[in-house]
């Protein structure tokens, strides 16, 4: 599992890019997801994921949907188009991040 | 798969409320998310309340309540760590300029004013201002910031204030008493009233306020700071001095007169020279009695021990409220230079420099820009400066007369 640093910088790039490949998510889903994907090498810690995913819904860049689970309430996040234009851009300034710290670091890129 | 009671839903809800979640979207996203752990994660036979707690830990570093805060932090304050880091920055950059600048004032060092005036102005628009918003978002109660609103407007009047004595620019005492009276008619009663009812905090706030009341006050004690005694007297003693050695040259020429070969020269020398002594210490005569509000008997030397070393009188007494000179010293400005004129035509020694009507450079700096004689001489002195000033006037005359002889 990587550090909390590590992941920290690159949370909203993540998240943005689980819903702009998904209709909706919620909370829990996108944590599990994250796990999933990376074998557990990533484990998104609550207590950033809540805080980001009420601030990018007050800047315009995710929506919500609240629906009745049962005996609670579960709210779903989908991307909006200026949420696209940002989850883009999140990753291609990740993936020049990428580049650049090959380089700076001088690691050797594994081969297949 | 574990499925969740209502009372249960209900239970961990109350629990998040108590753990400082206020907001309702905040603690419904957070409910799910728990209820969603627990019920794919919970084995049939485990405890629920004990399950709840072992993964509450999960979520928080120190407390539950973090979360609340990262939220409010991201939600009303986009530009909270920016904000932060400018003041902190700021902060240490002011205390470093002004440190300086004190340092090179201390020393006489050029370059003083620049790092006083920088470090001052950034202290007052950047950090204090900046300081007080990130506070008062800190705050939840009014009073307190209302407290950190008022501290803030202090801090910069005062700071603007000193920085506006230190360069001699106008209305800085104005701004220094303001100040202080914010400091001990709204700032100290808001603070003490508010702090004393607290029982928590009224120890602290009785020990703040002695503190705050005694560093007012030392700060109003040099409200109106003069110079030393030891700088008054001096200044006394030189005037007598001078007087005397005008009364001396004075004798010395009239003594010269008596020879009944004067020319006709002569002659007109020392009826223009006399009728401008006689101005002079008419002017003199005249500024000891508005000094000594009529008083009668006081000599010039009792007169400048008395109300030597205030500035207002003469200063009100030759120049106008707006700083021209009245027709006293224009009138004797004029007639020193038709004296000149007059010396210069019909004896030719030298006597430059002994009645020097000019206009000067202000402290002797070109950058200052240039001043008239009357302004040099006579503006915004102290009683004891002034009369010396014209005791030079009637010695330099006195001089010429001797020269022409």
């Amino acid at each position: 599992m990587y550090s909390s640093e590590l992941i920290k910088g690159t949370l909203k790039t993540i998240i943005l890019k689980l819903l702009s490949e998904s209709d909706k998510m919620y909370g829990y889903e996108i944590t599990q997801k994250v796990k999933e994907l990376t074998g557990g090498k990533i484990q998104l810690t609550e207590g950033a994921l809540y805080p980001t995913l009420h601030a990018m819904e007050a800047q315009g860049i995710l929506t919500t949907d609240v629906v009745n689970v049962g005996n609670r309430i579960r709210k779903y996040y989908s991307i909006t188009q200026t949420g696209k234009k940002v989850a883009s851009d999140k990753v291609n300034e990740f993936s020049e991040f990428i580049d650049t710290m090959i380089f700076l670091l001088d690691l050797k890129p594994k081969m297949g | 798969m574990y499925v969740l009671k209502d009372e249960q839903v209900t239970f961990i809800l109350e629990d998040i409320r108590r753990n400082g979640i206020e907001s309702e979207e905040l603690q419904l996203s957070l409910l799910d998310h728990i209820c969603c752990v627990i019920e794919t994660e919970m084995l049939a036979e485990s405890h629920f309340e004990e399950f709840y707690r072992s993964i509450l830990p999960r979520f928080f570093k120190r407390e539950l309540r973090e979360i609340q805060e990262e939220t409010t932090l991201l939600l009303t304050f986009k530009n909270y760590y920016a904000m932060k880091k400018v003041m902190l920055n700021s902060g240490v950059f002011s205390a470093i300029t002004f440190i300086i600048g004190a340092f090179f004032k201390t020393m006489h060092w050029p370059g003083a004013s620049v790092f006083l005036l920088v470090g001052i102005v950034s202290f007052c628009f950047l950090f204090l201002p900046l300081l007080s918003i990130l506070r008062v978002k800190e705050q939840k109660e009014t009073k307190n910031k209302v407290i950190i609103g008022i501290a803030a407007i202090f801090g910069i009047i005062i700071s603007l204030a000193t920085l506006f004595k230190i360069m001699h620019w106008p209305f800085a005492n104005m701004m220094w008493l303001s100040s202080l009276g914010i400091l001990f008619f709204v700032f100290l009663p808001v603070y003490f009233f508010t702090g004393i009812r607290n029982a928590e905090t009224k120890i602290n706030t009785i020990i703040s306020s002695v503190l705050i009341l005694t560093a007012g006050g030392l700060l109003f004690t040099l409200t109106n700071l003069r110079a030393s005694r030891w700088t008054d007297e001096s200044s006394y003693n030189s005037d007598d001095h001078l007087r005397d050695a005008a009364i001396f040259a004075s004798e010395q020429s009239q003594f010269a007169y008596k020879t009944d070969t004067l020319t006709l020269d002569l002659k007109e020398l020392k009826v223009k020279a006399n009728s401008l002594c006689e101005k002079i210490d008419d002017i003199k005569a005249r500024l000891i009695r508005h000094t000594s509000h009529g008083e009668e008997g006081l000599t010039e030397a009792q007169i400048i021990r008395v109300y030597g070393s205030s500035l207002n009188f003469a200063h009100d007494f030759l120049f106008d409220n707006n700083g021209k000179a009245k027709t006293d010293l224009i009138t004797l400005k004029n007639e020193l230079a038709e004296f000149n004129k007059f010396t210069n035509a019909k004896f030719s020694v030298n006597r430059k420099g002994l009645l020097d009507l000019q206009n000067v450079y202000k402290f002797g700096e070109k950058e200052q820009g240039k001043i008239t004689w009357e302004e040099n001489n006579f503006s915004h002195l102290s009683i004891a400066v002034t009369l010396r000033n014209l005791n030079q006037l009637i010695l330099n005359i006195c001089l010429i007369e001797m020269t022409c002889q």
